[in-house]
């Protein structure tokens, strides 16, 4: 077929790539077009070339490196953060988005988009850098706040990206190959023992582990509320996906760890008054039910986790473009200080309600098929083993609390009081960026037509099929919907009972304990480093210009010794010739030479001849 | 006989013959000397390189003196293999390019460019003869031509250093002499070829004869280590170096030792062959123990030194001792290694030696203290001096590297872990002084109250500075009667005396240290033929 064979020469990362540089020349509004262009034809790339390995190449010396790999979940991954990137930069165009600002998004994108077609490990972690690098200077290009919570996430993602970059040797010093799938398309994963560890924990920096999470929250809020689009999307769900690449089997503690992210997130959302701050521990949260899912490693389980992650970066983009509109029109980032703007701009209410009814998984929305099954692979009632049951718990809490925290912004933002100020609605290019996302989260998740498509797209399932378990899907069974309505019950009761005693809490996020116990542990390190350095030198140096003096000096060297020696009296050397107070006469006679000749050839007869 | 084999016997005859025409013309005109010398090592570098390039395409070539092909191996011949012609090419290449120093920077005079010519003559002899008692012949012409050459410099010192090299240098011949006689005693044989054939039967056959070959070697080594200014023998070494005239220095240090080191090579490896040397009792570890002691107090010594050019000097003995104890190792790796340190040391020390003319000449600086804010003042003959010093450490990429790594190579090949470690130990020392000058270079700004030629300024061995900078004395004095500048240390040297030439010798010459870092397969290719016969 020549037109697939097209499409796979159209490596999706360089077209992204290229549009960046171009929305850089290109007038505003063309160079736009182009780049929402160049993220279509990705959707269009992912999901028509044909399945299998593409372009492959010699890289650093390495063969049969793969930078261009289609799979069902490359595919889905590819193709949802294609679909978003496009409506992202028609959001950033409306948005006011400055044009360098536009040109770092994109080659972000082009690098998360080739860190998501990855066929090796290779190519990943040079993908998984450039991404760190993209991404940081996205953030720093706003400036301000910015600046500083940029440096922060740097260092976050260079420790991380060195950790993978390790794991990725360790795997090949191991395996002997960075082939991240084998010839019948299983998922390799990372070799037991230092090179998992090192990968997990490297992708944990990425993916917002409890306690590597810190940089989450601290910079996600602070550049350019189009920025903060693309950088909920990309970053944590591509490393999601990874995550599964490098345990596609899973792991009790890696579920728990999921367990622990939905709680600790939806927690510290609840507490956040600045609103994407609060967006941003539901990153956290969301990706707990994603780390589940993966870290259960039962095809419901992997399934679900990668459907989650396709509507996460949906809705959570979504509603980062709801709340970016907020901003936009209002500049108020707490959400306390604001009130009352269904009146005001209605698209944007409606846009964030689809957004919160998705996130919290209400039936009828996408996250309601998806945060499903992830549930369902953990509970034993449905899938799960036993010792998932409190994991289920972990994720049921987790999921009240998702309701809480967005009825919480819902509540101050929208409906709160009367509106105290007078704004404009959304722009056309905003409303058409959200309405597009959020028409997908309605469609994809309504019954009977919409979740068939949805779970068709998903790995590991065909159809409505589970294949490994040779199970249906039915999400809308009496007992999912007895569990939505007992979730949305308990959430609107609980509400009601914390939001006076919730409206007097300010946050105390551990980013604040964290970021100075870093601060002063790499500060005194480097002292102490800084310091040890300068004492070896120095004696070194100390040493070295001792033995020159030594060399230099010999006579005063030997008088200076000799008067060490107790029960000595040395006199002190008068320079004779005026100059240089210590001069040993070392030349050489002739008549000694011949000597030392005749000596030097005594010894060498002696020892041969006889 | 065609073109190509008479190149050998030209090649030592011309210089040798036309020596005797600056003086000649001398008797007509003033200034001959410098024309004469250039046309002929020109077209000497020339024949050298055409010969070069016929022994590199077709083996080696040889030439039977007077066509006297006599059976027994007393006919005299000149052998022109891949070894020779490398050090011909380097001794002709040299000796044309530092003319573009003397032209200028002296020493003048038509005897001294008949001296010159006849040095070059003795040089290409000594590199070309395939015969033990010429060698001494020439070894000699060599040596005197070299007296001529230090005595040159004015003052009472070139003439004492002059007459320490006279006395030492022949004393170390007539060592070679005898033990060339116990040779023909042994074999009665003196051509290179016959005597490599008969000394593996006498070797087998043991007795009388094999006592005498191992009196031999020992009367030849140490000879030859006199020659190669071995430590503790080295003594003429710094005093001539330092003494003689800025002009003469570089050829001398380039070139005499360095065809003497040749020449100890071509008899350990041609006339005593590997099977002798490996099986005598402790013959290599004597070999090995010289060039290694040498290599550590050489350095040492430099280190401690205050004129630069002793500093370079004993740089010299420490970096001969590294190819000693290179022959010593009897590898092919490591023989290889001592072959190409021969020419890249040549090289390097060559450029050293201008550069420290040239500062001299044009700055005022000759010690080590002097050379302080050179950068800033003279910033071309500082690079210059700081990269053939970081060649001669043997930073990569350079000259000085490939020979290094190539010894150390054969070292751990022969396990001698003792001269691996001193290859290590030679880097540091190296460093140390180089160190100490790319410091004072560099990092040093030049004091304005220190006076350029202060009564302090005596070596550290007592070797007095005298001479050679009388030109650069004179050249500041004529300035400030000129000009009315005062002579200090804002205008130390005349600048104006620094010729363009002399500039473009010294970057090319750093230059050339350098891109010959990337030529080691190069070397490994054009010796391999000879280093294979020689190990088979």
């Amino acid at each position: 077929m020549i037109e697939s064979d097209l499409l796979t020469m159209a490596y999706p990362p360089l077209l992204v790539f290229a549009a960046a540089l171009l929305v850089l020349v290109l007038p505003r509004a063309l160079g736009f077009a182009v780049a929402a262009l160049s993220l279509a034809a990705t959707v269009a790339v992912a999901f028509f070339a044909p399945e299998g390995a593409h372009l492959t190449t010699t890289f650093l010396g390495f063969a049969d490196i793969q930078p261009f790999y289609i799979d069902e979940f490359t595919r889905m991954v590819g193709g949802g953060l294609g679909f978003l990137g496009a409506f992202g930069v028609i959001y950033a165009y409306s948005s006011d988005a400055p044009r360098v600002m536009a040109a770092f998004a994109l080659a972000y994108v082009a690098s998360a988009l080739g860190a998501a077609f990855a066929g090796d490990w290779l190519v990943l972690v040079f993908m998984w850098e450039i991404m760190a690098i993209t991404s940081t200077l996205l953030v720093w290009h706003h400036g301000g706040d910015a600046v500083r919570a940029g440096y922060r996430y740097a260092i976050a993602h260079g420790i991380g990206g060195s950790l993978v970059l390790f794991a990725v040797i360790a795997q090949y010093a191991i395996t002997g190959s960075f082939a991240m799938v084998d010839a019948a398309g299983e998922t390799v994963g990372m070799a037991d023992g230092l090179p998992l560890l090192l990968a997990v924990l490297g992708i944990g920096v990425n993916v917002a582990f409890v306690g590597f999470h810190t940089w989450l929250p601290d910079t996600y809020p602070r550049p350019h509320f189009a920025a903060s689009v693309f950088l909920a999307a990309f970053t944590t769900k591509t490393s999601a996906y990874v995550l599964f690449r490098a345990i596609p089997d899973g792991h009790l503690l890696l579920a728990y760890m999921g367990g622990a992210m939905a709680v600790y997130g939806v927690v510290f959302a609840l507490l956040q008054h600045d609103m994407r701050a609060l967006l941003s521990y539901h990153i956290q949260a969301q990706l707990g039910y994603m780390v589940a899912g993966i870290g259960i490693g039962t095809a419901i389980g992997v399934a679900g986790a990668m459907g989650h992650l396709f509507n996460n970066v949906l809705y959570k983009s979504l509603l980062f473009m709801a709340v970016g509109v907020v901003i936009y029109r209002t500049g108020e980032n707490d959400l306390y200080k604001l009130g009352g703007l269904w009146r005001e701009m209605p698209i944007t209410a409606i846009a964030f309600a689809i957004g919160a009814l998705s996130i919290t998984a209400v039936p009828g929305f996408s996250g309601f098929i998806s945060k499903g099954m992830v549930l369902d692979a953990a509970d034993p009632g449905y899938y799960g083993a036993p010792e998932y049951q409190a994991l289920y718990w972990l994720l049921f809490i987790g999921a009240i609390g998702t309701f809480l925290s967005f009825i919480k912004l819902g509540y101050y933002v929208f409906l709160h009081g009367p509106a105290e100020r007078t704004v404009k609605d959304a722009k056309t290019g905003q409303t058409v960026a959200m309405f597009s996302v959020g028409g997908a989260c309605v469609i994809l998740g309504l019954p009977v037509v919409g979740w068939p498509v949805f779970t068709d797209l998903l790995p590991l399932v065909d159809g409505v099929t589970v294949t490994q378990l040779d199970t249906a899907l039915n999400p809308y069974s009496a007992g999912h919907l007895t569990d939505a309505a007992i979730l949305i019950a308990v959430s609107a009761v609980g509400f009601k009972l914390i939001r006076k005693p919730l409206s007097k809490l300010d946050y105390s996020d551990p980013a604040l304990i964290v970021n100075p116990a870093t601060y002063y542990t790499g500060r005194y390190t480097m002292l102490g480093v800084t310091d040890l350095y300068a004492a070896v030198d120095a004696a070194v140096v100390g040493f070295v210009k001792r033995c020159y003096w030594l060399g230099n000096n010999p006579a005063l060297a030997v008088d200076e010794a000799a008067r060490r020696v107790p029960g000595l009296e040395v006199e002190k050397r008068q320079p004779a010739d005026g100059g240089r107070p210590s001069t040993i006469h070392l030349r050489t006679s002739i008549g000694t030479t011949v000597l030392l000749l005749t000596i030097v050839l005594t010894a060498v007869l002696w020892v041969l001849v006889t | 006989m065609s073109s190509v084999e008479l190149l050998p016997a030209l090649l030592v005859a011309i210089p040798i013959l036309l020596a005797a025409v600056p003086i000649v013309l001398g008797l007509r005109y003033d200034r001959t000397g410098w024309s004469v010398a250039a046309v002929t090592t020109v077209g000497l570098a020339a024949a050298t390189i055409a010969l070069a390039s016929a022994v590199y395409a077709d083996g080696q070539v040889v030439h039977v003196l007077g066509g006297w092909g006599e059976p027994q191996g007393i006919g005299i011949e000149l052998v022109a293999d891949e070894f020779s012609t490398l050090i011909a090419v380097l001794v002709t290449v040299t000796a044309a390019a530092v003319l573009a120093y003397t032209r200028i920077g002296g020493p003048r005079g038509n005897t001294f460019y008949a001296g010159y010519l006849l040095l070059v003559g003795g040089l290409l002899g000594l590199s070309m003869t395939g015969d033990v008692f010429n060698m001494f012949v020439f070894l000699e012409i060599v040596g005197l031509a070299t007296y001529a050459m230090i005595s040159s410099g004015d003052g009472p010192e070139s003439a004492v250093a002059a007459l320490k090299y006279l006395i030492l240098g022949t004393v170390g011949a007539s060592l070679y002499l005898i033990g060339v006689g116990f040779l023909f005693m042994a074999t009665g044989a003196l051509n290179m070829q016959v005597l490599g054939e008969a000394i593996p039967q006498i070797a087998e056959a043991g007795g009388g004869d094999l006592t005498l070959l191992h009196a031999a070697f020992a009367f030849i080594f140490v000879g030859f280590a006199l020659k190669v200014a071995q430590w503790p023998l080295h003594t003429w070494q710094p005093d001539a170096y330092q003494h003689a005239p800025d002009g003469v220095t570089p050829v001398i240090a380039a070139l005499v030792s360095t065809v003497s080191a040749y020449a100890l090579g071509r008899v350990m490896f041609t006339v005593f062959g590997v099977d002798f040397l490996v099986a005598t009792p402790y013959l290599t570890e004597i070999v090995v123990a010289v060039g290694s002691i040498s290599v550590l107090a050489g350095s040492t010594l430099a280190v401690i030194q205050t004129d630069v050019k002793r500093m370079f000097a004993y740089s010299s003995v420490s970096q001969f001792g590294l190819v000693v104890a290179a022959y010593g190792l009897v590898t092919e790796t490591a023989l290889l290694g001592a072959i190409v340190h021969l020419i890249g040391h040549g090289l390097m020390k060559a450029g050293l030696f201008v550069a420290a003319g040239v500062i001299a000449l044009g700055y005022g600086a000759r010690t080590v203290d002097e050379y302080a804010g050179l950068a800033d003042r003279r910033p071309i003959p500082a690079a210059a001096t700081a990269v053939l010093l970081i060649a001669l450490i043997g930073i990569p990429p350079s000259v000085g590297f490939i020979g290094k790594w190539y010894i150390a190579v054969g070292s751990v090949q022969a396990e001698m872990w003792p001269v691996a470690a001193v290859v290590f130990l030679s880097t540091m020392l190296t460093l140390a002084y180089a160190a100490r000058l790319l410091e004072k270079m560099y990092f040093t700004p030049a004091s304005a109250l220190e006076s350029p030629h202060g009564p302090g300024a005596v070596a550290t061995d007592g070797g007095e500075r005298t001479d050679g900078h009388n030109t650069a004395d004179a050249g500041a004095e004529s300035i400030a009667a000129d000009g009315g500048i005062l002579v200090g240390s804002s205008s130390r040297g005349s600048p104006d005396s620094v010729s363009f030439g002399m500039l473009a010798l010294l970057v090319s010459t750093a230059v050339l240290a350098v891109v010959l870092g990337f030529a080691g397969g190069t070397f490994a290719d054009l010796l391999g033929p000879f280093v294979t016969e020689v190990f088979n």
